[in-house]
């Protein structure tokens, strides 16, 4: 067999297709500098698309793995979760306190002040980024906030972004009225 | 002992593990201080400040800095699936760990071999590995919000970030028919602590309580009321008390603290905590 997993019993739940082997192999050596957990495989069926070589990567993970790819250089067709559909969640709900609101994107929450645009709280989620970013983001105007996905490296990270974007939104669009 | 493990956003905090302690302000394992802020340190905070009132034993923390990369998360998995059968542990709490599906199969492996297999609790991302790695029945408590209830009951989602459009959008009214699906699937703990508007205890897939009041909106928004809940009720159930009790006064207890500060989306989780004891007793008397 020419590619033979040599991490056995790694589960990682997700998947990232490319066009070319080239791509497949370049990609893997980037994730591996960043001591990312990834094994090479073949798509399964269902997923097949662009060449015969995939990556299994710890879908979790997929905020800090994109990030790696990109500054590797590294191509890919798209990433894909081994069972459900592939998208990501981008519905939002909004929760107007008063003088504050909150959004909420998946299993994050982002609650940032109506008169100050500062974040008072960072709730939800469960992987280890979380405590770290609200530790990073609490009391500071979102204005000069990084993205939580170019900081964060989880999927909970991702939807703590798709919160974080969302309140920038809602807060500019009170600021320029 | 009552053993929680997870990790803190403290960059250079090796694997520490031992009895902890809480000064109202930061956790103290080892003479470490960790910060008293969202996540395991939260949840550790509340179990310690229980655990006091209750007049049980002091919580034994197994805990590491890890900022995302999962390094101090694979420390924490692989100590307690090499240790655990060792130690003497009667409650397992596991939390914030970057989910890593194989090394959670270990650790429910190293619980079976254990001379008495400790009850076993999980939340945050501990939760989801679990239910991704198809391990969910062999835990003894889940304690999700409705967003992780709707995981849960989602049979392809490996992450909540993954759940279907049409899970996310129950409200808790829809409670009940989530927590249906979830034990159907097969993707439930024994028991399980649904925390929202309207806090859900539930046991072996039957819902055996509500708790409603009083009423702290605020509360959802502060960073960590979750994992007070989970700390209040793992230190309840080391206590000796049952699992429907531990789980009402939790819940309620939780609520009160929240109501006792006048909680509101800018109060911080340590805020809560500090509550706790005053709130809880008075139940306990």
């Amino acid at each position: 067999m020419l590619f033979k997993s040599k991490n056995n019993g790694f589960e990682g739940g997700g998947i990232i297709l490319f066009d070319t082997v080239e791509d497949a192999l370049r990609a893997e050596k980037a994730l591996k500098k960043e001591n990312f957990e990834t094994k090479l495989v073949a798509p399964p069926p269902a997923l097949r698309k662009g060449c015969d070589l995939a990556l299994e990567i710890n879908l979790v993970e997929l905020a800090g793995i994109e990030r790696a790819l990109r500054d590797g250089g590294a191509q890919f067709m798209e990433v894909h979760p081994l069972k459900g559909g592939g998208d990501l969640l981008e519905i939002v709900k909004v929760t107007d306190f008063g003088t504050a609101v909150m959004v909420k994107a998946g299993n994050m929450k982002l609650t940032f002040d109506k008169a100050s645009g500062s974040v008072l709280n960072i709730s939800g989620g469960g992987c280890p980024d979380i405590p770290y970013l609200h530790a990073k983001m609490a009391d500071r105007p979102l204005t000069e906030l990084p993205r939580p996905r170019d900081v964060g490296r989880t999927l909970c990270a991702l939807m703590l972004d798709r919160a974080f974007v969302e309140s920038l939104e809602i807060w500019r669009k009170e600021n320029l009225k | 002992m009552l053993l929680i493990c997870g990790t803190v956003p403290v960059d250079d905090l090796p694997l520490t593990a031992g009895e902890v302690s809480f000064n109202g302000e930061h956790i103290i394992v080892n003479d470490r201080k960790v910060p008293c802020t969202q996540g395991t340190a939260a949840l550790i905070s509340a179990a310690c400040a229980t655990a006091a009132e209750a007049g049980s034993r002091a919580p034994h923390a197994l805990i590491v800095g890890d900022n995302g990369n999962g390094r101090g998360s694979r420390q924490i998995y692989e100590y307690v699936a090499g240790n655990l059968p060792r130690l003497d542990v009667d409650h397992l709490v596991l939390h914030y760990m970057l989910p890593v599906m194989g090394l959670m199969r270990k650790i429910c492996a190293a619980a079976d071999n254990c001379p008495r297999r400790p009850v076993l609790v999980a939340d945050a991302a501990a939760m989801y590995a679990a239910k991704a790695a198809g391990l969910a029945p062999r835990f003894d408590v889940f304690t999700p919000d409705l967003s992780e209830l709707a995981f849960l009951a989602d049979p392809e989602a490996s992450h909540p970030a993954y759940v279907g459009k049409h899970l996310f959008g129950c409200e808790i009214a829809s409670a009940p028919e989530l927590v249906r699906a979830a034990y159907k699937k097969g993707n439930c703990a024994r028991s399980l602590l649904v925390k929202g508007a309207t806090d859900y205890i539930v046991d072996e897939g039957e819902i055996i309580g509500q708790v409603t009041s009083p009423d702290v909106p605020g509360l959802e928004a502060i960073g960590g009321t979750g994992d007070t809940i989970t700390g209040i009720l793992a230190a309840l159930l080391h206590s000796g008390m049952t699992f429907r009790d531990a789980a009402f006064t939790a819940a309620w207890v939780n609520r009160m603290a929240g109501s006792c500060i006048n909680a509101t989306p800018a109060t911080r989780i340590r805020q809560v905590v500090e509550a706790i004891p005053k709130v809880l007793g008075a139940v306990i008397k």
